[in-house]
Formats: C-alpha cells, structure tokens, sequence
C-alpha cells in the first residue's frame, strides 16, 4: 500500500523506493526515477527529475512539511491510513441506548419530544459504585425514555429511543 | 501508530470545576511533600551542624550526577502514623543515577529522630532492596541510623519482612552478583552494623562514622571496658585494623568522590532490549489530566483521554476496540520504550477479563511490558454474570497478570475496590513500581459501602435485642463508621504504609513510568510460562 500524502489540500499517494541505481517515486500514474542531493544551505536540496533540476527548501514540522519550490510554497501533511480508510466506524448507528449493566437510573436530563444532538448526556445511571453518563448516539429527537430517577433496570434494558431518522 | 483524538472542551465548566478542585488537592500535596524533605525543628538542623555532619539531600546532592531525575520512592511514607513526627519514615529510598548508572539509593535521614529505623523506616528500606533485587540495580547506602526504635521493637525486629530482612536482602543481593557500596556518615551500631559489612565497598567517614556492634554505653555496661567512640569502631581503626572498612573519607565531599569513583569502574551489564520508537512528549499537555480527572470519584471518565496525555505522541494503537470495551488493551511508547498498557474504562465483565488475559498474554509472548491504569470498582456481580462464569473469567485474568515475566508498572490512577486491584496488578502483585494519584482510593470496597454494610450489621443486632433506632441513632452508629473508612481508603493512608511506592502529582506519572521501564531493563525478561488457565 502507497504512503498517503496531502499537498495542500489535495489528496495524493506515493511511495518511494530504490531501484539499485536510483531513487523512484512511484505515483498512481507510474513510477519515476529522482535524485535528492542535500546543499551548503539550512533545508536546502537539489532535485533531478525527468533530466531537469530544480533547488528547493524543505523545513520539517510536526504536523506537516514545507517545500518551497519553484516560487511557491507547498505544505504536505502525511495522512495515516488506518484512519482515513478506517471508514465512519460501523455505519449507522443505534437509535436505542442499551443497558451496559443491571443498575440505577440516577437522574434523567431529556424528556420525550426533546431535540438532542450528538453526545448529550441524556440521563446518569450508578451501577457497581460508578456513575455513567449515557449520552445521545446521534442528533436527534428523543421518543421514549422509560425509566424516571430511582428506578433499577436490567442488563440490556431500553433507556432511551431516538425517533427514527427521516430519510 | 494513530495520535488518540481528544474529545475534551477544556473550557467546559465540567473541565474547570474539576481542574480546580485537583490543584487544590495538588496544593496540599506539594506542600506536604515539601515539608516532609526539607522542613525540621530548629534543634534537629542545629544537631547536625554541632556533629559536623550533612543533611541527607545535600549527601543525595553529592553522590547523584548533577541535572539528572531521582525517582524518589515512599516520599509521605509514615505520614500517618507516630503524630506525623516521622517524616518519610526517616529514610530516603530511590532510583538515581551516578556516573551514567542507574542505582537504587538507601539513605539514612538522621534530622529524624538520629535516622532511627521505626517500623515503616524497616518497610521503606525492604522494599526499595526488593526492588534493587527485581530490577538488578546496584545499592548504594547512606548510613546514618540511631539503630532501631527501641519501644517499637517488635514492630522492627522479630518477622520475615523486617529488620533481617534487610540483611538477608543484602546477602541475596551479593549472591546475585549485584555491587552494594555503604557510605558510613553516622554510626552503626548493633543490626546496623551489618548495612556496610555485607557491603562489597564501604567507606567510612573520619570523625563522624563508626561501626559496631556493641556502642560504648553498652559495652560499659556489659563488660566495665570504657573505650571511645573512635577506638572502638572508627575510621582509621576499621580501615587499618579490623578490615570491616574499606576506604577513609577525610570528609563527606572526599567520601561521595570515592562512592563515585567506585561506581565509575563497575563492568556494564548491557539492558535487556526492546521495542523502541523515538521519544517524542505527548501531543496533550499532561497538566489538561487536572481537568480530566473528575472531582467526584464517582463519575465515569474515558481512560483514553489519560492515555492521551501520558504516552509518546499521544499515540495509541488499540487492541480488540469493540470487544470487552470496559478494558482497554493496546500498544504505546513512553520514553521511547514499547509498552502494553491495560486500563479500565468501567467494570470488568467477563469479555473484558478474557480480552485483558489475551492481551498479556500477547504481551508476554512478545516481550512488552505491561502498563496497568487502575480506575477499578471491581468485577461485575449479579445472577447473569455469575453464570457465565465471571470468577473464573477473573481467575484467567489473574493467572495471565500474575505468571508475567514482563515487567510490570501499576498506577492507581482514580478507584482500585476488591478483586479488581488484584486484576489490575496491585501491591501483591509485583509491580516493579506502583504509584498512586493523589485523589486515588483504595479498599475492598469504597467507604460508603463499607460503612453501610458495617453499620447494617451492628442495627440488625440491636433490632434483634428488641430496641428501635431513631434516624439520629442510625446516623450516630453509621457515621463514625463511614468517617474512618473515608479516611482508611485515600491515598495518604496507603501511601503512608507503603501499600504503593508513592504519590504522584498525575502529570509526573510519565517521567516515573518512562524512569521505572528504564531500571526494569537492567534485569533480563524470562522466557513465558504459566500455571492452568480455568477455561
């Protein structure tokens, strides 16, 4: 799998390797042979590509890495890609939020018919000496929350429901 | 590795409220702390002046290369015990570092009752030889002790782990092939005597340091002989006579240059190796974990977010995310070192004990030290559970924990309750270190259960005898109870006990993990090996 790089803005993936000879940059659209040769100056490098030589200046910080080229400065960022192809985790998610565990609603902070958005806490369960915070799985408006303050609830018991989302 | 993305609003009022909170507790926490190392009555500092002799930080000064971290051990240890007249147990105990080298540092504080070894003193001493032993780390003492505490005697002398368990360390030190070096700056009278003897190199300070068995009151009385301090057992007698000492010092200054020149010729074991990535501080700032920890210990908070500001980069590969999801398991680097790091997010059911067993096991296999953060109310309890066989889910998690060959870290970061701890690798355990954070609890369960269920006990008894119990009645039976047991659980018990190695101001806890990993590599790793897993 190519290295994923952002160069300005724009998404591109390479991947650099040697072919005993010289360096070759091999890009979606085929591979290229390059050389890199550091100079006198602070970042200062000169690139040969394609039988022409350009000098650039290259300062390296820790979320990008700044090339200045040919006039122009570009700022290419690395991308991981186990996290931009990780994808929206799982899809849809629940419109139902689950008892983790038996235990005691402590307090509940939406009512049904509320407008809620993504992670709002909606109520306080205690179980096992810990209070949890159970927050809305997404923006949404709440249709049921069966259980009041002081009421016990089991193992996977519903204690709350999100109206269905529209298409 | 992926940089964990933190979800927290440092400007929430939820962040503020509980940032505020911890400095506050952090306040008290320097500040006992500071007085412990360097506060004494006038006439103590005075004493020590009159005998021409150093304090034990300004000794610590002398020996440690300048500019380099001292992991200072059991700092507030005593500090509930003797009406808090025993700071640090009078004793320093440590890792620090002479001549590139890492050692483990026993130090007498004789601005403390003349450095008398009390109960906790002995506690203090065994532990940090202990660790010298696990880590295979040379000991370097100071000695400067009144010798034990005679009206706590039994609190000193006669059981396994205390004053001969010193001495036997020492000789299971040796015959490990590990260098002790004794600085004698004060006497060593009786068992003391036995500290520089069993060392391979002492030195003895003129004028200040003597060594023996029987000091002149005693030999007065036992046999009529009057002798002087320095006929009987000091520097140049020992060193040209007896042969119990091995080198002079003309002075401390002289005494430090010699223990370092010592040191400076040891051969070097070469460290353990493994997995490393390049340092790098973690991308959150550690001092955002104020706000992080919640202000009532109640409150459920997302261990990731700690993780987030503890390891290298804030940088997290986690393991099994979506199964067990109260334990989380994954890999990270502190100081560069890779390291298997287990912490709770939530109660331990049976996916997060078998996940937790798995992981270890992976971690062992592959050599990666263990890294454990405890916020812990225990396993999981109830019908369900039980029937899916939770203890012996927990028995897998415990018999994974406990036949590591890794080495292991624990921080007590928020709850450690009942069986929990010992998942989690508490005191019993064998974490090369364990340190607390200073809003921390500790007990078999929290206070207000323990209380409860004391207090129930005793009303039961008393409607049993026939007598009914106002609400006054209830609260004067009840809350006596939950007040001790609020007490009996924090950190400054435990820590005052030596039931950790120290509290830990929450954004230090990187640097002692990362000093911590480094001593354990001067011990090798053992291939695995287990006992039988309950399947």
């Amino acid at each position: 799998m190519r290295r994923i790089y952002q160069i300005d803005g724009e998404e591109t993936e390479c991947w650099l390797s040697h072919d005993g000879r010289s360096m070759i940059l091999n890009t979606p659209d085929g591979a290229i042979p390059c050389q890199l040769d550091a100079t006198e100056a602070p970042g200062g490098y000169t690139l040969r590509v394609r039988g022409r030589t350009y000098d650039m200046r290259v300062a390296v910080g820790p979320d990008a890495t700044f090339v200045h080229l040919n006039g122009r400065t570009f700022a290419i960022g690395r991308v991981d890609p186990a996290e931009r192809l990780a994808g929206n985790d799982g899809g849809a998610v629940d419109d139902r939020i689950v008892a983790p565990m038996p235990g005691v609603v402590v307090s509940v902070n939406a009512k049904a018919g509320d407008q809620v958005k993504e992670g709002q806490p909606l109520l306080v369960i205690e179980s096992m000496k810990l209070e949890t915070s159970l927050t809305a799985p997404r923006d949404g408006v709440i249709a049921e929350i069966p259980f009041a303050a002081g009421d016990s609830f089991g193992l996977k018991a519903t204690l709350a429901q999100l109206a269905p989302q529209e298409e | 590795m992926r940089r964990i993305e933190s979800q927290i609003d440092t400007n929430a009022p939820d962040f503020k409220a509980n940032h505020a909170a911890m400095s506050e507790r952090l306040k008290e926490f320097h500040a006992r702390q500071h007085a412990t190392r360097f506060e004494r009555p006038q006439r103590d500092i005075d004493r020590l002046a009159r005998q021409d002799k150093l304090g034990v930080r300004e000794r610590l000064k002398l020996l440690l290369d300048p500019g380099t971290p001292f992991l200072e051990f059991s700092t507030l240890a005593a500090c509930r015990e003797y009406d808090g007249a025993v700071p640090g147990a009078a004793v320093v105990t440590g890792i620090g570092i002479v001549q590139g080298r890492e050692v483990a540092i026993h130090a007498n504080d004789a601005s403390v009752k003349g450095g008398a070894w009390y109960p906790h003193t002995v506690k203090k001493i065994v532990r940090l030889l202990d660790v010298a032993l696990e880590n295979r780390l040379p000991v370097i003492h100071i000695c400067d002790s009144a010798g034990g505490f005679l009206p706590l005697q039994h609190g000193v002398f006669p059981d396994r782990y205390l004053g001969g368990r010193v001495f036997r360390n020492q000789v299971k030190l040796s015959q490990a092939n590990i260098p002790q070096i004794a600085v004698v700056g004060g006497h060593c009278t009786a068992g003391g005597a036995y500290v520089p003897t069993l060392s391979d190199y002492n030195i003895i300070i003129e004028g200040t340091g003597a060594i023996f068995l029987g000091g002149p009151p005693l030999v007065k009385a036992a046999t009529g002989e009057e002798v002087g301090v320095q006929e009987l057992g000091g520097a140049v007698m020992h060193t040209s006579v007896s042969g119990t000492g091995d080198y002079r010092a003309a002075t401390e200054q002289h005494a430090f240059s010699l223990a370092r020149e010592i040191v400076s010729q040891w051969k070097r074991t070469p460290k353990t190796i493994i997995e490393t990535a390049t340092f790098e501080e973690p991308y959150y700032d550690p001092k955002e974990l104020y706000g992080i920890i919640p202000k009532d210990r109640k409150t459920q908070f997302d261990m990731r977010e700690v993780l987030a500001r503890i390891v290298d980069g804030s940088r997290f590969h986690e393991y099994q995310p979506d199964y067990g999801t109260t334990m989380i398991c994954g890999f990270a680097h502190i100081w560069g070192y890779k390291v298997g790091i287990l912490a709770n997010n939530g109660v331990l059911f049976n996916d997060s004990s078998l996940k937790a067993a798995h992981f270890m096991q992976l971690c062992n296999q592959n050599r990666t030290p263990l890294v454990f953060f405890q916020n812990i109310t225990g396993y999981m309890v109830g019908r369900e559970y039980e029937e899916r066989g939770i203890a012996k889910d927990g028995a897998k998690m415990l018999m994974a924990q406990g036949g590591s060959v890794v080495p292991k870290f624990t921080v007590i970061a928020n709850a450690s309750y009942g069986a929990g701890n010992y998942g989690m690798c508490g005191r019993a355990w064998d974490a090369r270190t364990l340190f607390m954070w200073p809003q921390a609890e500790i007990g078999v369960m929290g206070a207000d259960q323990a209380a409860n269920t004391m207090a129930d006990v005793k009303i039961r008894q008393l409607q049993r005898e026939g007598k009914e119990l106002t609400e006054e009645e209830i609260a004067a039976i009840r809350d006596p109870v939950l007040e001790k047991f609020r007490q009996d659980v924090e950190a400054y018990t435990s820590t005052s006990e030596l039931w950790d190695d120290g509290i830990l101001d929450p954004a230090d806890t990187r640097n002692a993990l990362g000093m911590s990993i480094s001593a354990s590599l001067n011990a090798p790793i053992d291939d695995p090996h287990y006992g039988i897993f309950r399947l």
